[in-house]
């Protein structure tokens, strides 16, 4: 063929690339179909059926594209495939799946093309197919990998939200909550539960569970065998693959593993503090679980671990934290209970404070009990009350022992019994039931030693107090109780006491009245400075020692002058003040002296009440005061009425002393027609009340007898008797014969009743008047009251006062006006 | 309450009851209270007024009512009172039957007894 005559090499020689394109078509690299448009395959190459086994001839007008394909893409090529290549003609790298001759699955990539005649009718299909099957496995590979990253980062997000809430979690329970809820959105366990370390007690408590119908819920010790206990002792990772791997080693675990249908169990060690070269310190397990039986990865037991750590740190952190503020709570509870109990001096009001405090902060019940009296002390607070036989004989134990006993878990009582120890002596007991998880921590047993030991001292000075108190009330009832002279007609004394309220010690206030001679009275009030048992000793002592100075020559101003000479021996007595004052009986002279004292008040039966201000001085042994002792000498109108006093009756804290005075002598005034009888006592409730802070001590003499009785009494049946007091002094102190005393005590008596049963009867604010007057032949009595009587006939009991009037006096006039006034009359010196 | 007016005990069959002080329209009610909480259960009753310093119309009619009573129950009754004082004084004034009173208590015990 070659012109030059070289040789033809077109036949022979063909250059590589110069492909032959029937063998081109057969053996291309890719498969290849032509099909009809209804799918029908009327050609295909080699290549296409070596990688499916098929036979040329088993293909060809035999069988359609789509028949080769797996069940879904069969679908597909219909729902797909073939629409999209109706519509554009042609399809690209469509993915699918072939199935050999020998049913292997062959993936492949699919391009095809239509092919149009003329009118655009579909002619053949031209399909292309690339083998894909490493492609394939790539693509699942990364897949795969897609879905371990998604797994690991929600993990990991979950495991982020758990330690963001262990950081956030201020207590142990709170800790415990947050771990307890990890396992399950982090590995898809079926259930977890969490159990804690009680170092004081070596156990393992059993706090928690999400599914609390698995497992074993008893708390166990720390050395028992069972998986979980087994796991807190090692400290390291145990996941329990199988039940027969459970059969193995925990038998317990098997078995609670086929009660609740659990085939995978993960027992992780909540550990704090793990240095490499020590143990790490197990605060507490989480076990978790799941039905199936589940391999952890690599990546999973790292987390698993980590879990463990965050959480044991947690554990650790709120452990701490607990610690501190059980410590911080205690502290402010002993401080507290012990400011509670200096509040009260009182033994029984102490007593009762403390179990007040201890119930329920502490405990749901508590006793005091305490070896005071013959009948002991026992307050108790809460309840229900523990057995009594049981407690009894711990309560012996305890202070036989001068030990506490601590209560126990399944003692059968609960209660601790705490010895009340002071100056090495058992005082009493305390006991105490508290919960259950209050018992046994070493920290609470310190606590409540200290908390016997503070109530001890406390109930110990309490004790001391009361004593002391005791003695010292005593001590001043015995001197101020000492009879105070009566039944003189020249005069009469009224006194009263009144101890300081809110329970404090006793005062050093006293008063006295004695004869220094036939015709000598004196009389004494005075204040000695402190309080308790030293004072009202003291007290004791000033007292006898007027009494035994007291001398009818020398006078107030000398006394005063021996009684300076006896401080510098009894140097308590030192700064006490004194007013002393004697009055001759035959001259109705007044001779007074006071040393620091606030000046006596005297009411002469015309004018109004004047202090007596002369003759003042120091109180007694004072070094900076003017001790130059002095007296003043009064002469007493019949009738008088001198008032001493201490000061308790008329200062007030926030009210100038003049107002104090001023008031009393108001009130002194007011009372000047009241019997003398009571007025002491009446003049204390008005000016300080039951409730004060101070000792009140009044003495009142009345000197002589007043020529006429002038008294007013309220409508009040008590103040008969007051009235009949004074009357009857006052007929004796006239020499009036007792017939006729009786007689005039009886009619006016009557006539009062009458007054205030009838006059009065609506109205309890009446006043009634009492005059009486004496001649050297008769008593006259006047009663008078301006109430609205009702006539004698009403009342037969009444109508026998009536008559009784009648018959005990001579002469009995009624005057009815506004009101009544009766008017009696008796002879002197006989009935008649 | 009223310890310090009145207290009880037994004098051979009867109930002696002491009364002591000033018995007057302040006490009389529960003075009476008492007294006949302590006689209702009584064969005799001696009432000692010896130690009264008081007597007014209102223990008259304490007194008038527990006789009554006793009498109304055929249980025999006494009044000791002194030979002179307050108490024999109201009691004359009411004119209290002179076989009640008495001035001596182991007589008046002998004389219930009969």
């Amino acid at each position: 063929m070659s012109e030059t005559g070289g040789p033809d090499v077109t036949n022979e020689l063909r250059l590589p690339w110069d492909d032959d394109p029937e063998d081109l078509y057969e053996h291309a690299p890719c498969g290849y179909l032509t099909t009809l448009p209804d799918g029908t395959i009327v050609r295909v190459n080699e290549t296409f059926l070596a990688w499916t086994g098929y036979t040329r001839a088993a293909l060809i007008g035999h069988r359609r594209f789509r028949d080769l394909l797996t069940a879904g893409d069969k679908i597909y090529h219909e729902t797909h495939y073939a629409p999209l290549l109706s519509m554009q003609s042609e399809v690209h790298e469509i993915a699918l799946e072939v199935v050999g001759e020998d049913g292997r699955r062959l993936p492949v990539l699919v391009n095809s093309v239509l092919e149009r005649g003329a009118g655009g009718a579909p002619r053949i299909i031209r399909t292309m197919v690339f083998n894909a099957t490493e492609r394939r496995s790539y693509e699942r590979e990364l897949l795969a990998a897609r879905r371990e990253a998604e797994l690991s980062e929600q993990r990991v997000r979950v495991l982020q939200r758990i330690v963001a809430d262990l950081s956030a979690a201020p207590t142990e329970a709170e800790v415990a909550e947050a771990v307890l809820r990890a396992p399950e959105p982090a590995f898809d366990a079926a259930s977890s539960s969490i159990y804690l370390m009680d170092a004081d007690r070596d156990q393992l408590i059993a706090v928690a569970s999400t599914d609390p119908t698995t497992g074993n819920w008893e708390d166990m010790p720390r050395s028992s065998p069972r998986a979980v206990a087994e796991v807190a002792r090692r400290g390291d990772l145990h996941v329990i693959g199988t039940l027969a791997e459970a059969d193995e080693h925990f038998p317990d675990l098997a078995e609670s593993m086929r009660r609740s249908g659990r085939a995978t169990v993960v027992l992780l060690p909540l550990t704090a503090g793990a240095g490499d070269e020590q143990a790490p310190h197990v605060l507490g397990v989480l076990a978790f679980s799941f039905r199936e039986e589940r391999l952890l990865s690599d990546g999973e037991l790292r987390v698993i671990r980590l879990l463990g750590q965050q959480a044991g740190q947690a554990l650790d952190r709120a452990r701490l934290y607990d610690d501190a503020r059980r410590r911080e709570e205690r502290a402010g509870f002993l401080a507290r209970t012990t400011r509670s109990l200096d509040e009260e001096h009182r033994l029984l009001q102490r007593a009762r404070r403390l179990v007040e405090r201890v119930v329920p902060e502490i405990a749901d019940w508590a006793a005091v009990r305490l070896q005071v009296g013959p009948a002991g002390l026992l307050e108790d607070a809460g309840g229900p009350a523990p057995d009594a036989e049981l407690l009894a004989g711990r309560v012996a134990d305890a202070t036989a022992k001068a030990e506490p006993i601590f209560a126990v878990d399944g003692d059968g009582l609960g209660c601790t019994v705490l010895p009340l120890t002071a100056r090495g002596k058992v005082l009493g007991t305390l006991s105490l039931r508290m919960a259950a998880d209050r018992r046994g921590a070493e920290a609470e047993k310190f606590f409540l030693v200290d908390l016997a030991d503070r109530s001890g001292l406390a109930l110990e000075n309490a004790r001391l107090y009361e004593q002391e108190r005791a003695i010292a009330r005593t001590l001043q009832r015995s001197l101020l109780a000492a009879d105070v002279p009566g039944g003189d007609p020249r005069f009469a004394v009224e006194t009263y006491y009144q101890a300081a309220a809110q329970d404090l010690e006793v005062g050093g206030d006293w008063f006295d009245a004695f004869l220094i001679s036939p015709h000598k009275l004196a009389v004494v009030v005075g204040d000695v400075v402190g309080r308790g048992i030293d004072a009202a000793t003291t007290m004791g002592q000033l007292r006898s020692a007027i009494r035994a100075l007291a001398s009818a020559e020398h006078g107030p101003a000398r006394l005063l002058e021996q009684l300076d000479r006896f401080c510098e021996r009894v140097d308590s007595a030192r700064m006490a003040t004194v007013v002393y004052g004697e009055i001759d009986l035959n001259s109705s002279e007044l001779a007074y002296a006071c040393a620091g004292h606030l000046p006596p008040l005297l009411h002469e039966p015309a004018g109004s009440p004047q202090y007596l201000l002369q003759a003042r001085s120091a109180p007694i042994g004072s070094r900076a005061g003017d001790r130059r002792r002095t007296e003043h000498r009064v002469r007493l109108a019949a009738g008088s009425r001198l008032l001493l006093y201490t000061d308790g009756l008329v200062e007030r804290r926030g009210r100038p002393i003049d107002r104090g005075f001023e008031i009393l002598a108001r009130e002194y005034a007011r009372r000047r027609d009241a019997p003398l009888k009571g007025l002491t006592a009446g003049l204390a409730d008005t000016l300080v009340g039951r409730d004060h802070a101070d000792d009140v001590c009044l003495l009142c003499l009345t000197l002589g007898t007043e020529e006429r009785l002038e008294r007013s009494i309220g409508a009040d049946p008590l103040q008969i008797s007051l009235l009949r007091a004074d009357l009857r002094g006052w007929l004796v102190g006239h020499a009036v014969d007792p017939d006729c005393v009786n007689a005039v005590l009886l009619a006016c008596s009557e006539a009062v009743a009458n007054a205030i049963e009838h006059g009065y009867r609506d109205d309890p604010f009446g006043v009634v008047d009492v005059s009486a007057t004496v001649s050297a032949d008769a008593v006259e009595v006047r009663v008078t009251d301006r109430g609205s009587w009702r006539g004698p006939g009403a009342d037969f009991a009444r109508g026998r006062g009536l008559q009784l009037i009648e018959d005990s006096m001579d002469e009995v006039f009624f005057d009815r006006g506004e009101g009544t006034t009766v008017t009696m009359r008796r002879h002197r010196g006989g009935v008649s | 309450m009223t310890d310090q007016w009145v207290s009880f005990s037994q004098h051979g069959i009867a109930e002696l009851v002491h009364l002591k002080g000033e018995i007057d329209l302040a006490n009389a009610n529960d003075i009476g209270r008492a007294i006949v909480a302590h006689t209702t259960e009584a064969n005799a009753v001696l009432i000692d007024l010896t130690a009264v310093s008081f007597l007014d119309s209102a223990g008259v009619r304490l007194l008038d009512f527990i006789v009554g009573d006793l009498d109304d129950r055929g249980k025999p009754i006494k009044l000791v009172v002194g030979e002179r004082g307050a108490a024999r004084m109201t009691l004359q004034l009411c004119s209290f039957r002179t076989d009640l009173l008495s001035t001596d208590l182991e007589r008046a015990a002998a004389e219930l007894g009969r």
